[in-house]
């Protein structure tokens, strides 16, 4: 019965719905009338639920084509969740080593790791497109992007 | 595929080695920033001043005219930036000052809202958190009403309000129990309205002055520098303004103020500088000094007309005690609304 | 009145040296920010700010009317290329221009593009001087009800910019306006959602959600399909646009001149509605709205149209009544209180030559930017010719230093992240994300002004039926919504029958 992907989805929307009406249940609503804080968010939490009802009952369109679609290789999951690590250290690097050096690394280890072989232009864009970003945020622009271990 | 991995392992250790030893150096100059302050301190860098808002509101404005000041007059020789911390009315920008504790190098621009947003449980920091150094300039709150509007004075529009509240509609900018509704409350209150019949909408999207030349809204509690265009054009009256004695300057001059129509209340909006928490004494004494000296400033009395600010300034003692005073009584009105933090 | 002699003054000031230099190194100021990540007319004008402080009030007005419109030029080009929409404006420019720069036509639709924008900026300007004096009016017609009929307008759209499964559209969409009431209510000041997060209080930005549901899932999908690196996509395509796509683009680029202007005028609603209306009426009103959706010449020659009318339209409450109609405005009348100049129901008869000044210098304006524009679009769309790889490498730098240099905030990347991730499942779902970002745009104002007219009208209902504008927008709203979806069910029926 589970068997639809739509149908797993909409359990998932309806636990999303349940977890938002609790919270939404927590408001406190003072201000005068009926229409407070938590008037809305109930009413989405309510709408929500009726439709992943309406989702689970619809028919499964669903063609063979589409379906495998859906399905992604190990390879490209594998690829996708590096580009996610190497994007979750850019983040945690960003304000700690400054702009510069961590989008030099980023761009050149990311780039790398989707497979392109061409170190030497590999290493020129990621050092020359960080820079010139830089200095037009910082200098013309007088936006400060975190400078980090480089002193300037 | 194997080398690529290398590389990886190689770049990432490489990466926290370096992460780990500029964290380290960062910690090292902090301190001997703030171990070096014995009698005499100087800024050894370029002092930050921050605006907690977008650009182009008043505490960014304040900020840049002082950094302006500064440079200009050659008060301060080291390099003066202002940075646009937004966010959460202000609390994004303290806590980023908070954060910089003994380093001195960072100052913010703070008004009224420093008391009520950690009042009204939406910043974990208040004013406590941090040094007071000098309170610069105050501005005034006003009230107006439509050109053709029934009430002539304060005292009419109030006792209007005692007998039908839910008639009179009163529109600011800023959410409940900050700035504009805490303004109007605090004055309405003195004439004998209860605070919490008060219908005040809030209208965050620069609708505020539309809503009353259209009748939507009622009474409009603002600034005072928003209201004199209007005036000037005849679209809009002031009833009232929150300031203790009349205000000088072209149409300003002709606003009545609340006391002098028999309310004994007024309400200041002041807007000074604040340190990071833990200022050593001679920090302190530095930026006291040199705020003081801005004020007295040809660039800086030139900038107060220019933007109808007032001069009102405070030293760091003086302004720690006018705080913790403004903060009771703003306490009090809120909890007469029933808005509480947390 | 001599409002001749003023409209002649202000075309000396318009024309004199320095006001041409400054209104060219205005637009080409306000492009190239414009294009920058994140950074939209709000930036770019504030960034201008400090450089103003000791010009001369007009030409530093010229100059930042430049920067303003200039940028929202300029933003439709990541929206396009990217489909990283940098301002909430050029959203709707993604939704067919993306796919038509992905059919290798990207030449072609930075070019429809930017046309539509002239056009859109000079038929407004025409509109703004010829009628602005009476149109201030209009601005402050619009109250609370009128704003919240005009939201639910708004969101009628979700409907047409279904994808295939209406519920799935409405889902995406209800999710979306779950995602907005994070963040202080406005109306009462207590926090919602928030989790004791200070970084949640302020709400969720839009360009986070903008960028993580469109650019970094289209990453995802770039990264996968690496099977289609080499081909189409390489190519920009020609520039040159034939008398058919011409012939396509005249219908919306008339009435979006219009309706995008009347949009703009009103205070709060601005470039980003106007563009969503456009796109929408566009869609309505074509014989082949099956096109829309999947690069058709309309789709995003509408937003375009209507985005850079709109942004005139902002000036009339701006200059005609001093009341700024948006965050943007509202920074530039900021900007303007430094100059000493204070736009107000005054201005027009007090400084004439200033007031006209602008305006005439709007339509030099408009025609730099084309002039800017147009040979620069080979180079721009050079972009895509990027190796894959660090193509993608670089449009996360770009979406993270967008979000970044908006907040500064390094949590808000992090949610940069999830929004991604949610987009990526989305499209495999086959959720559509316009619906989504649609809802989060207009679903804080609709809440919002519901709540004011509610407070206003001590919570009589009525006070939406019995406004007359109100009430026509929304019986518009209601038929625009329930229209399709009948007609969706009829159509169901036959098949079923047949």
């Amino acid at each position: 019965m589970l068997k639809p992907i739509h149908r797993k989805v909409s359990l998932v929307l309806i636990a999303l719905a349940v977890f938002y009406l609790y919270l939404a249940f927590q408001l406190q609503s003072f201000g005068n009338g009926p229409i407070g804080t938590d008037t809305m968010p109930k009413a989405l939490g309510f709408l929500l639920i009726l439709l992943s009802v309406l989702l689970f009952f619809t028919k499964d369109k669903e063609t063979e084509e589409e379906k495998k679609k859906r399905h992604i290789p190990k390879d490209d999951v594998i690829k996708i969740l590096g580009v996610l690590v190497i994007t979750f250290g850019y983040i945690f690097f960003l304000e700690r080593l400054g702009f510069i050096l961590v989008s030099f690394l980023f761009i050149y280890s990311c780039s790398l790791f989707l497979g392109y072989q061409k170190h030497i232009a590999n290493l020129i864009v990621s050092f020359v497109f960080p820079t010139v970003l830089y200095s037009v945020f910082t200098i013309l622009l007088g936006i400060n992007l975190p400078s980090g271990v480089i002193p300037f | 595929m194997k080398k690529t991995w290398l590389l990886f392992l190689a770049l990432f250790t490489m990466i926290v080695l370096a992460a780990c030893g500029s964290a380290d150096s960062s910690s090292d100059e902090e301190e001997s920033a703030s171990g070096s302050s014995d009698e005499n301190w100087k800024p050894d860098q370029s002092i930050e001043i921050v605006a907690p808002s977008s650009a182009g509101g008043g505490w960014d404005t304040t900020a840049r005219m002082a950094a302006e000041g500064f440079e200009e007059e050659g008060i301060i020789d080291q390099g003066l930036g202002v940075v646009n911390k937004e966010g959460g009315g202000g609390a994004i920008g303290w806590s980023y000052v908070a954060e910089k504790s003994g380093n001195p190098h960072h100052l913010f621009v703070g008004s009224p809202p420093l008391l009520l947003v950690p009042l009204n449980g939406q910043s974990e920091y208040g004013y406590e958190d941090f040094t007071p150094l000098a309170n610069m300039i105050s501005d005034y709150g006003a009230f107006a009403v439509r050109e053709d509007a029934s009430w002539d004075n304060l005292n009419e529009l109030f006792d209007d309000m005692k007998d039908n509240p839910d008639d009179i509609t009163v529109i600011g900018e800023s959410s409940p129990g900050s700035m504009d509704h805490i303004q109007f409350v605090k004055i309405a209150k003195a004439a004998g309205v209860d605070p919490k019949s008060v219908k005040y909408v809030s209208a965050q999207d620069g609708s505020t002055m539309t809503n009353l030349l259209n009748g939507n809204a009622d009474v409009y509690s603002s600034g005072v520098t928003e209201t004199i265009e209007q005036v000037r054009a005849d679209k809009i009256r002031v009833l009232g303004v929150t300031s203790e004695e009349r205000m000088e300057g072209d149409v300003v001059e002709d606003f009545p103020t609340a006391k002098e129509q028999g309310i004994d209340e007024t309400f200041v909006n002041w807007r000074g500088f604040f340190g990071p928490p833990d200022m050593s004494e001679a920090e302190i004494a530095y930026y006291e000094e040199k705020f003081a000296e801005l004020n007295e400033s040809e660039h800086w009395q030139e900038t107060r007309e220019k933007f109808a600010w007032n001069e009102m300034y405070m030293e760091s003692e003086e302004y720690k005690e006018f705080l913790s005073e403004e903060k009771e009584s703003m306490q009090e009105l809120l909890n007469e609304l029933n808005i509480q933090g947390e | 009145m001599g409002s001749l002699e003023g409209i002649f003054s202000g075309v000396q000031l318009a024309f004199s040296f320095q006001g041409i230099l400054f209104v060219f190194l205005g637009v080409m100021a306000g492009t190239l920010i414009g294009m920058m990540p994140g950074l939209g007319p709000i930036s770019a004008i504030a960034i201008m700010i400090p450089l103003t402080y000791n010009m001369d009030p007009p030409i530093a007005l010229v100059l930042m009317a430049g920067v303003y419109y200039g940028a929202v030029f300029g933003g439709s080009t990541s929206s396009i290329l990217l489909n990283a929409p940098g301002i909430s404006g050029t959203v709707a420019t993604s939704f067919d221009g993306y796919p038509m720069a992905q059919r290798g036509e990207a030449g072609k639709a930075l070019a429809i593009a930017a046309i539509s924008s002239f056009v859109g900026g000079t038929i407004s300007v025409i509109l703004l001087m010829l009628f602005a004096p009476m149109l201030s009016s209009i601005a402050i017609v619009f109250g609370p009800p009128e704003y919240f009929a005009l939201m639910v307008l708004g969101l009628t759209a979700i409907s047409s910019l279904a994808d295939g499964s209406t519920i799935k559209a409405l889902i995406s969409a209800v999710v979306g306006m779950m995602a907005v009431t994070i963040g202080i209510d406005t109306q009462t000041g207590t926090t919602r959602f928030t989790f004791g997060n200070p970084n949640l209080l302020e709400g969720i930005d839009f360009l986070v959600v903008a960028l993580g549901l469109f650019a970094l899932a289209e990453v995802c999908a770039l990264i996968i399909n690496r099977k289609q690196t080499t081909g189409k996509n390489d190519s920009i395509g020609s520039l040159k646009l034939s008398k058919s796509d011409f012939k396509d683009m005249s219908g919306p680029m008339g009435r979006q001149s219009f309706l995008g202007f009347i949009l703009g005028i009103l205070p709060g609603a601005g470039a980003t509605i106007a563009s969503f209306i456009g796109y929408i009426t566009e869609k309505k009103i074509t014989k082949k709205p099956e096109e829309f959706g999947k690069g058709a010449v309309r789709g995003v020659s509408a937003p375009e149209t209507a985005n850079n009318a709109a942004t005139s339209g902002a000036f009339v409450p701006l200059l005609s009544l001093g009341i700024p109609g948006s965050g943007t405005t509202a920074v530039l009348l900021g900007a303007l209180l430094v100059m000493d100049i204070q736009p107000g129901p005054l201005l027009m008869t007090d400084q004439p030559e200033l007031f006209w000044g602008v305006i005439v210098s709007m339509y030099i304006g408009n025609m730099f930017l084309l002039i800017l524009n147009l040979p620069l679009i080979p180079y721009i769309a050079k972009i895509l010719s990027i190796p894959r790889p660090m193509l993608v490498s670089l449009v996360i730098m770009f979406s993270m230093i967008g979000v970044y240099s908006i907040s500064f905030n390094v949590f808000d990347l992090y949610l940069l992240l999830i929004f991604g991730a949610l987009g990526y499942i989305m499209r495999l779902l086959k959720f559509p994300p316009a619906p989504f970002i649609l809802a989060f745009i207009l679903g804080g104002m609709m809440e919002e002004s519901f709540r004011q007219a509610m407070t206003m009208s001590n919570n009589d209902i009525t006070i939406f039926f019995t406004q007359p504008i109100a009430l026509g927008m929304l019986i518009v709203g209601f038929l625009s919504f329930i229209v399709p979806i009948l007609q969706s069910l009829r159509q169901k029926n036959k098949n079923a029958v047949e």
